[in-house]
């Protein structure tokens, strides 16, 4: 696992684009942080990748417009926690009580 | 006071932009409301893929930024495939696509489609329009994305209430960017580096890809080229950067490149790269590509170094400043002689002998054409057989003259392109060449060709199948020609008539006396110096391959030739 923390501007779609360069390789994302900082945003992802993946990568957040900063470190204990907790965790939504059989069908 | 329709039009003429390429419907109704007057021409398509794809043709044929338009919804995603191809050969290109009233964004709406969320990984950056004052700005930006850089697509949504809606406009905007810390252009330092590898180099070879045309640093880096006297070949958007007469150019390099070009790639030493991405069509299987080769890579994206294959030097940086800086220092120093490789690399002995096969028609054919083609002329091909054969044959030192669709292979895009081309270029001979089935993909533009009395010279090359992917079943798939047969084609001569083009056929027999004065010959001169727009309908070969040919997956090493 590696954490990346990139810094950018909050302009339309530049969170979407850093999300979408990982997205786009399969890479699953079990912890996701963005936030303001200072003049600017930060986001911290945690992702399971390999070496090569890790230089294509930031080689393409740099390469969004409104990316900032690229920095790659070791992640920290409370986002690996996150790991476990994603892959485990049922994707769907638990289900309320239906009304009845048909919308239970129009539903699915 | 203006409306935004009206602020859009002035900023895109503040822009130099005076041709956009669009279909018009419901959302994006005001912006062609006023057009009149706007100093903005507008070229209808009859789709908007056709649209997109002459704007492409406009911007690869000029460097110029190309506009296409579209309403909401499908015509919007009928954009995607151009800006794609757009994104993939680094195309600037600004799309302006209408959008639902901004109450109704997100509601599904009639005609509403997330076409923001639906291009993000195809732009180098968009923009849904929030408010009619930041018309001026919005669009200052998407220019500058567009050609900045390595240039690509930009999409601009523009709801339908802000087109109407009114403000003051106090003139275009001008954008300057944030500088980004790690706009590192590389300074003279590099130059040390490369020397010292070019004078470690025995076997040295130079490539050439789009970026040498797109930086506009041709001149320079032929001057380069002719210093350094290294074997030289050219991705397909490499070709005419390098003059083809040069004793040490080989020709194009790839998956269907000369098996000169390969067998030098292969054996080389040292790479020099001038603005090739190494897509995998030139490398074959990443991990066997120049094996032996030390690679120093001028490139001004930096997300394209260290994509397929490490490089020993990256040289970052618009080849329009780094190749001058190299040949500057190149100049003070003695390199080795590598004139005993050159020799064996651009020998006789490698030269590709020509079709003797079911090709040699079509290739004699394009022989024929690109002979005759003036000066002035521009190569707009499709995807498939054809393309590889008239990349081949392609000899002209122009440097934007031969257009493809070459990182996607978008088939269809030939014909609007030309399109585009001939638009941008009035004066000169638009040669498109397209099988018979990309033709299909977007042949109601020969309607948009016809209203505008564009004299493009069409040529059609009918094998009756998907040529390209039969080849591959032939080769890889036991010849299970599976979905490719196209032996049911329409008179495609009737289809031209139809649509007020003069049309008429011409079979493989008629090229064989081509060497002579011959009626086909003059066929051939009336075709391209016709004033007016001509489809050539050439019935070849059924099952002509394309050769050399590298497998999918293989290395250069292991080319396929004809009779293999």
């Amino acid at each position: 696992m590696h954490v990346f923390h990139i810094r950018y501007r909050n302009t339309q779609g530049t969170l979407m684009r850093i999300l979408t360069a990982a997205s786009r390789r399969g890479i699953d994302m079990p912890y996701v942080q963005a936030e303001p900082s200072e003049h600017t945003h930060k986001v911290t992802l945690l992702l399971d990748v390999n070496g090569k993946q890790i230089g294509q990568l930031c080689r393409d957040w740099r390469a969004v417009v409104d990316v900032i900063a690229v920095r790659a470190g070791a992640p920290l204990k409370e986002m690996m926690d996150y790991g476990p907790a994603w892959s485990t965790t049922p994707h769907l939504p638990p289900q309320a009580a239906l009304p009845g059989e048909r919308t239970q069908q129009a539903l699915a | 006071m203006l409306k935004g329709a009206q602020i859009v039009l002035r900023c895109l003429r503040s822009e130099g932009v005076d041709l956009m390429f669009g279909y018009p419907g419901g959302a994006i109704m005001p912006l062609y409301d006023a057009l009149e007057g706007s100093g903005v021409r507008h070229i209808l398509a009859r789709h908007e893929q056709g649209a997109v794809f002459a704007a492409e043709g406009y911007a690869r044929s000029t460097g110029k930024v190309g506009v296409a338009v579209a309403t909401s919804g499908p015509g919007a995603t009928n954009l995607v495939t151009g800006i794609a191809d757009a994104k993939m050969d680094s195309v600037p290109l600004v799309c302006l696509t209408g959008q639902v009233r901004s109450p109704l964004i997100g509601t599904d709406a009639f005609q509403e489609t997330d076409v923001f969320g639906l291009t993000l990984s195809l732009t180098k950056w968009s923009r849904l329009v929030r408010s009619v004052e930041e018309i001026p700005e919005v669009i200052a930006q998407a220019f500058y994305w567009a050609r900045n850089g390595r240039p690509g697509p930009v999409v601009l949504d523009l709801p339908v209430d802000l087109l109407k809606a009114t403000t003051e406009f106090h003139g275009a905007a001008v954008f300057r960017p944030h500088p980004k810390p790690s706009d590192v252009s590389t300074d003279s330092t590099f130059c040390a580096t490369m020397i010292a590898m070019l004078q470690q180099a025995k076997r040295p070879a130079a490539l050439v890809g789009a970026g040498a045309r797109l930086s506009g640093a041709v001149t320079e880096l032929r001057r380069l080229l002719d210093y350094l006297q290294v074997p030289t070949f050219a991705t397909v958007h490499g070709l005419g950067a390098v003059s083809p007469g040069k004793p040490y150019y080989l020709g194009m390099v790839g998956m269907h490149g000369t098996r000169a070009a390969n067998l030098a790639l292969n054996e080389s030493d040292l790479l020099l790269v001038f603005g090739a991405r190494l897509d995998d069509r030139v490398t074959g299987e990443p991990s066997r590509f120049a094996p032996h080769a030390r690679i120093v890579h001028f490139e001004i994206d930096p997300a394209q170094l260290d994509r397929v294959r490490p490089c020993e030097l990256p040289v970052i940086g618009d080849l329009a400043e780094t190749i001058p800086t190299a040949s500057a220092e190149l100049s003070r120093v003695s390199l080795p002689d590598c004139s005993a490789w050159r020799a064996v690399a651009c020998g006789q002995d490698r030269a590709q002998p020509d079709s003797r096969g079911m090709a040699q028609p079509t290739i004699r054919l394009l022989d024929e054409l690109f002979r005759r083609l003036p000066e002035n002329s521009f190569v707009v091909a499709d995807v498939g057989q054809h393309q590889m054969w008239a990349a081949q044959r392609y000899r002209s030192d122009k440097p934007r003259g031969f257009i493809t669709s070459g990182g996607l292979g978008a088939m269809g895009f030939a014909l609007p392109g030309a399109i585009g081309v001939q638009l941008a270029n009035p004066e000169a001979t638009v040669l498109c060449v397209s099988g018979d089935g990309g033709i299909q993909m977007n042949i109601q533009e020969l309607a948009t060709v016809r209203r505008l009395g564009l004299p493009i010279k069409i040529v059609v090359v009918d094998n009756k199948y998907l040529g390209m992917v039969r080849q591959w079943q032939q080769l890889f798939y036991n010849r299970n020609y599976a979905e490719t047969d196209m032996s049911d084609n329409p008179d495609f001569v009737a289809i031209g008539r139809a649509y007020g083009i003069k049309a008429e056929k011409l079979g493989p027999d008629s090229v064989s006396g081509l060497q002579t004065p011959s009626e086909t010959g003059a066929q051939l001169d009336r075709f391209l110096k016709s004033p007016d727009a001509e489809l050539l309908v050439f019935e070849c070969p059924p099952e002509a391959n394309v050769y050399p040919m590298v497998p999918s997956g293989g290395s250069v090493s292991e080319m396929l030739f004809e009779d293999e």
